[in-house]
């Protein structure tokens, strides 16, 4: 992970996102599920020097469920507040994250605030959304082969580019990032429209 | 005394020119301010008010910053803004009275305890500059009388209360201090528990281990200060300890007080301190920026620590369960104000007065205010008080908290939103709303659109902020720093 992480950064990518937990994977047996805690928690605070002094802001998207055990939420938080300043790079980690949830809380946060319908653009519905500076995502790398969106930053990814490396997660590495970059390099991005844009660096 | 005769103009009794506009700044004002108050509680029946009704213990910078906004008002150079304020504290002394412990009544509007009050003021100002080897010329301490005579008649009081000449003055003070002091509950508080529990003003709630520390050892030599600067014959009469070298200390820090003179100047001002203490860190004063930076600085060294200890290293205390806070702590620290363990009306008075001191209410607003908040309470005694006591405990309101958003609070909710909406469009707008909570919009990137929509609250979303943070349903809203805060 911290491979791809610091692959990222020294390509120039300023938003890089990583999906580490939905919301659906509490389904899972809870042995599996209490692995993958103990395994994030572990990257988290073998990490947390580096990626301050690479100068990566990191924070977490979704974590409110109950079951995420109390110190896991605070090395979250510990690590959101060591990074909070940084700016080279913002590394949003989805964790207990769901696209379709984040929609639903931003139509609340809406109607909570009184706001009359015909006020609502996709500029002010975006405002509402967490995290609400993420600019959309240029390119989505969904490894393992899996072709799925998998309820993942549902709003952001509207004009995204996939790829979809065969290659598991966990043998992920540095040169199978820059692969998929160049892939998407070589795409050509027409937002709907038809203008003969070249692709630059995401 | 309005008889000058000489031709020479006399100075003026308020503003620049004036003997205390002189003394304003000296800081030697904070050693006698806690003496004066401790001569005030000393008196039977200003010690029964304190006790019943004063936030002091649990609020004491709020306290100590109305205070000092008010001695601003009330002897600055304007006329009008004096009148104002002396009207508004005749109004909120009128809501100050009821019968102590011994069944004896009290009554803030009594000429002669008023008259008290700015008796203790004015002997502690001549007081400390005595202590500080520095007394006052006879002729500054007769301007000094006449200054604060004029204080107390700005009250409207009839005269006659505080004796005319300075040596008549004298007489009366010792015979108060002979005859009327008492050793009251009050005074003991002020001496021997405020400084050993004294919170930490908002802009160090990042630091509670250094205030803790520093208060250890402050703490009690503040109190051996005070008591060994009191009278003497008082000491005597309350039985209060004298501690070995207890009188040198308290030379010693009227000295060093003093010593402060010699600092460039702009220094010390007292305006600066009083603001700095009243700042919650957030707001947006470039003073509180600096201070939040210091703490965000702290705050990421601690982040680090914790992450790279290892992991059976105990970790820090959990943060309470997000943007809810329990019972028994919003009962703690906000509904009971006055610090004794129940609810009683004083302590919802000490909420409707703070509002109402914030946005400079002025009749008929005041009282519908109060009113709302005396519905309310009636409104909780009928709810929580189970055991017919006369008064919510803890337990009482823990119980039944959940239920707690009758018609009688959202009213009140209603009747704030009035009292706020100055210009009365069913908005609050930005100035209004810093004038209510008088903190700037601190709102980072992620913000918290749930809270506010824009720069302007509409009657429905603070009436439904205002319930749920009273009902203590929600943390870190705008209203913490303005009834949490010490």
């Amino acid at each position: 992970m911290i491979d791809v992480i610091e692959a990222a950064r020294s390509a120039g990518v300023e938003w890089l996102s990583l999906y580490a937990f939905s919301t659906e994977n509490w389904r899972r047996p809870d042995d599996e599920v209490a692995f993958l805690m103990e395994l994030v928690r572990r990257a988290v605070r073998k990490h947390a020097p580096l990626l301050r002094a690479r100068g990566i802001r990191c924070r977490f998207l979704g974590v409110t469920h109950p079951r995420i055990p109390p110190a896991l939420a605070q090395d979250f938080a510990d690590l959101t507040t060591l990074t909070g300043e940084s700016r080279r790079m913002t590394l949003t980690v989805a964790f207990d994250h769901g696209g379709r949830r984040d929609i639903v809380a931003a139509a609340r946060s809406l109607i909570r605030g009184g706001v009359p319908a015909e006020d609502v653009t996709e500029e002010s519905f975006a405002a509402h959304l967490p995290f609400p500076d993420t600019p959309d995502v240029d390119l989505v790398i969904r490894t393992s082969g899996e072709q799925r969106i998998s309820n993942f930053m549902l709003w952001q990814v509207a004009y995204a580019e996939w790829v979809f490396p065969p290659v598991l997660w966990p043998d992920f590495r540095a040169p199978h990032f820059l692969e998929c970059l160049h892939t998407y390099q070589q795409r050509e991005r027409r937002f709907g429209g038809v203008p003969p844009k070249q692709n630059g660096a995401p | 005394m309005s008889d000058t005769g000489d031709g020479s103009a006399r100075p003026p009794l308020f503003g620049p020119g004036s003997q205390f506009h002189e003394l304003f700044d000296d800081p030697r004002w904070a050693p006698a301010m806690i003496r004066a108050t401790v001569l005030e509680a000393a008196h039977p029946q200003i010690g029964a008010a304190l006790i019943d009704n004063s936030t002091f213990v649990t609020h004491p910078w709020r306290r100590l910053r109305n205070t000092f906004l008010s001695l601003q008002r009330m002897f600055g150079a304007d006329d009008q803004v004096r009148a104002k304020e002396a009207a508004r504290l005749n109004r909120l002394h009128t809501r100050l009275r009821g019968r102590d412990a011994n069944d004896r009544p009290y009554d803030a509007t009594d000429p002669g305890v008023r008259a008290w009050v700015v008796a203790t003021l004015f002997e502690s100002a001549v007081t400390m500059c005595r202590m500080s080897g520095r007394p006052l010329p006879p002729s500054a301490v007769e301007q000094l009388y006449g200054e604060f005579r004029a204080y107390h008649a700005a009250f409207g009081d009839e005269a006659g209360q505080l004796p005319d000449s300075l040596p008549e003055f004298w007489s009366y003070y010792d015979r108060m201090v002979e005859e009327e002091l008492e050793n009251t509950e009050a005074m003991r508080i002020i001496l021997y528990k405020l400084f050993d529990h004294l919170p930490a003003p908002p802009l160090l709630h990042g630091f509670p281990t250094l205030w803790a520390l520093g208060r250890a050892v402050v703490g009690p030599a503040i109190g051996a200060i005070t008591v060994a600067s009191l009278p003497e014959s008082f000491r005597r009469r309350a039985g209060l300890p004298e501690l070995l070298g207890a009188g040198a200390l308290m030379q010693g820090a009227y000295l060093t007080a003093d010593l402060a003179r010699f600092l460039p100047e702009g220094w010390l001002r007292a305006q600066n301190v009083a603001d700095l203490l009243a700042l919650s860190p957030g707001s947006d004063d470039p003073r509180a920026r600096t201070v939040t930076a210091l703490q965000e600085r702290m705050r990421r060294a601690g982040a680090l620590l914790r992450l790279v200890a290892p992991t059976s290293f105990p970790a820090a205390p959990a943060p309470p369960p997000s943007g809810r806070r329990s019972a028994e702590e919003f009962f703690r620290d906000v509904l009971d104000q006055t610090g004794d363990g129940y609810l009683t009306w004083p302590d919802l008075a000490a909420m409707a007065r703070e509002l109402c001191g914030r946005l400079d209410l002025d009749e008929p607003a005041e009282t519908r205010l109060y009113d709302a908040f005396a519905d309310w309470w009636r409104e909780l005694q009928t709810a929580l008080d189970t055991d017919g006591d006369g008064r919510v405990s803890a337990q009482e309101y823990a119980a039944a908290a959940p239920a707690l958003a009758g018609p009688a609070l959202i009213r009140t909710a209603e009747v704030l939103f009035d009292a706020a909406d100055e210009d009365g469009n069913g908005r609050i707008d930005e100035a209004e709303y810093r004038a209510l909570f008088r903190t700037a919009f601190h709102r980072d990137t992620a913000g918290d659109p749930e809270t506010r929509t824009d720069t302007v609250y509409t009657r429905g979303a603070f009436v439904r902020d205002f319930l749920s943070f009273m009902s203590g349903r929600r943390l870190s809203t705008p209203y913490d720093p303005l009834l949490a805060d010490a």
